[in-house]
Parts: structure tokens; C-alpha cells; sequence
């Protein structure tokens, strides 16, 4: 099945995963400066005095689905989009493996 | 639950990274023989589960979590597949946007690609045909409650106080107990519309 045909057979699922994109700044970016976005995971690691070392050891422009240069709201967007691309085309080449 | 780089000691990312890559080794068996409809839904559930966990809920209380959806995406397409689907979710939020660890993605996957996913196939799977909405609820609900603890049991683990894992146990398990709630009433929600809607494409 070609790319093209994947996304007719599954359109509804792909308008929604569109749709899910363009609102997901609200609640990503949003809400979460609104309270400050805090997970137990945090928690309970600042209670045990742990620290994370994602800014020293980082790889990637795109940390925390921002992009350079661009409002926070459009780089969660566009974060968005590359990463639904990467995962659609990892998924892909899996599934090519799995029939060799 | 996406654990960043820093949190956990080598042996534990060594173990963890094991772990996850053998049971990612028997998935990927699984996967060749698995039927080419179900196969065929990787890709889009990959895809939804990446958009569905860049939406996060700020909880009343002062706290935030987003869906993981290991428990729904088993109850689709079985727990093999559903490893592979979270697992590539879990890869590209690693290599791409740094959101968890490259040193943790293997307790990452463990937690969320093992643990909640096959939490949520079991719950799902013993309950009784007239009762898999309900169970399909529990089974989102102690997938994140387990990965929670598990995940807490890692970080105790790595700390270097003997008294870590009686912190960080009952503080990722019962924050998680209640969070888990909303991973629940979103795995029904969506498991009752497909039920109704697309019974075809439950295959778990």
C-alpha cells in the first residue's frame, strides 16, 4: 500500500490526528504555563535530591517541541507535524523489516 | 513519565535498556506473523499516540499528566504490536524532541511500552465479554498506576539513600493511583466509540 492510499483508507483517523495538532498548543502550551507544567516524576525526584541533565547533554534544536525562532504556540505545531512524520515513517520501515 | 536523562543510575539504565530490548526482540518475532490488517494499524496508532501525549491536562492540585495510552493501544492491536507502536513513540520523543532521556529510554519503554502495555491487555483480556468497557477503564487505570510504581521503584533505585524507593514508591504510586483515573476514562471513552463505531478495528 502506498503512502497515499494509507492515509485515504485511514482519513478520519488522520483529520483527527490533523485536528488534535492545531489544538494541542493549548493544552501543551498554554495550560501548561498557566500552572506550570509539573509531573509526580518531578516530584518525587526533587524530593530525592535528583538532577536531570537534558539541557548540559542536549542534542536536538527542537528540546521541549519548540523551534528556533519561531512563538512557542507555531513551534508546538510544527513540532508536532515532524513528529507525526518521523513516527509515521519509523513505523513504515518497521513494518517493511517485519516482511522481509 | 517520560524520565530524563540524569535520574537514573548506569545499572539501572543498563538493566532497564536490556529488559525493554529483549521483550522488543520477541515483539518484533511477533510482529512477523501477525495478521497484515492489524500490522497495518502501527503506523496511524503510533502516529495518534504521539499527538495524544503532546496534549497535557493541568490537574486541580498542581499537577499535569498527559494520556500514555499503552493500556488502549493493547486493547487494539494486541501487547507485541503495542509494545512497537510505544516504542517508536517513545524513540522519536527521545531523539527528536529530548523528551525523556537517552540513557532512560529503556526503563522509558519498560515502564511504558511493557509495563502499562501489558497491565492493560491482561485487565482487559480475563473480564467478561459484557464488561469490557468497565474493564477496559480498569485497565487504563492500572497500567499507569503500575508504570508509576515501577517507574518510582527505578528512581528509588538510583538514588543513593538507602531509604529512596520507601520515597519514591508511594509518591509515583499514589500520585498515579488518582492521575490514572482520566488514562482510564479516556481508554473506555475511546474503546466504547471504536466498539460501536469500528468494531473492526479491535484486534487486541
Amino acid at each position: 500500500m502506498s503512502m497515499r492510499e494509507y492515509f485515504i483508507k485511514y482519513k478520519k483517523a488522520f483529520t483527527l490526528i490533523g485536528l488534535l495538532l492545531v489544538i494541542s498548543p493549548i493544552f501543551g502550551v498554554y495550560l501548561a504555563s498557566l500552572i506550570g507544567y509539573h509531573e509526580p516524576l518531578d516530584i518525587a525526584a526533587s524530593m530525592l535530591g535528583l538532577n536531570e541533565t537534558t539541557e548540559e547533554i542536549n542534542w536536538t534544536p527542537l528540546l521541549d517541541y519548540t523551534v528556533p525562532g519561531l512563538p512557542d504556540w507555531l513551534g508546538y505545531i510544527v513540532s508536532g507535524v515532524i513528529g507525526v512524520l518521523v513516527v509515521l515513517v519509523l513505523a513504515f520501515v518497521f513494518l517493511k523489516l517485519t516482511r522481509l | 513519565m517520560h524520565i530524563p536523562d540524569g535520574y537514573l543510575d548506569p545499572l539501572t539504565c543498563a538493566v532497564t535498556y536490556l529488559i525493554s530490548l529483549a521483550v522488543g526482540f520477541y515483539a518484533f518475532k511477533k510482529a512477523k506473523h501477525a495478521p497484515e490488517e492489524t500490522k497495518a494499524l502501527l503506523p496511524v496508532l503510533a502516529a495518534a499516540i504521539f499527538v495524544a501525549q503532546m496534549l497535557n491536562w493541568p490537574i486541580p492540585g498542581g499537577t499535569s499528566l498527559h494520556l500514555v495510552g499503552g493500556a488502549l493501544a493493547s486493547i487494539l492491536v494486541g501487547p507485541w504490536l503495542a509494545y512497537l507502536a510505544m516504542a517508536l513513540v517513545l524513540l522519536t520523543q527521545a531523539l527528536i524532541f529530548h523528551d525523556g532521556g537517552i540513557t532512560t529510554l529503556g526503563a522509558n519503554i519498560l515502564n511504558m511500552g511493557v509495563v502499562a502495555v501489558f497491565t492493560g491487555y491482561f485487565v482487559y483480556r480475563l473480564a467478561p465479554e459484557k464488561y469490557k468497557v468497565i474493564a477496559s477503564f480498569l485497565a487504563g487505570w492500572l497500567s499507569i498506576t503500575l508504570a508509576g510504581i515501577v517507574c518510582g521503584v527505578e528512581l528509588g533505585l538510583s538514588s543513593s539513600f538507602l531509604y529512596g524507593l520507601g520515597i519514591t514508591v508511594p509518591v509515583m504510586g499514589g500520585w498515579h493511583a488518582v492521575l490514572g483515573v482520566v488514562e482510564g476514562a479516556i481508554t473506555a471513552g475511546v474503546y466504547a466509540y471504536l466498539k460501536a463505531r469500528h468494531p473492526t478495528l479491535i484486534k487486541g
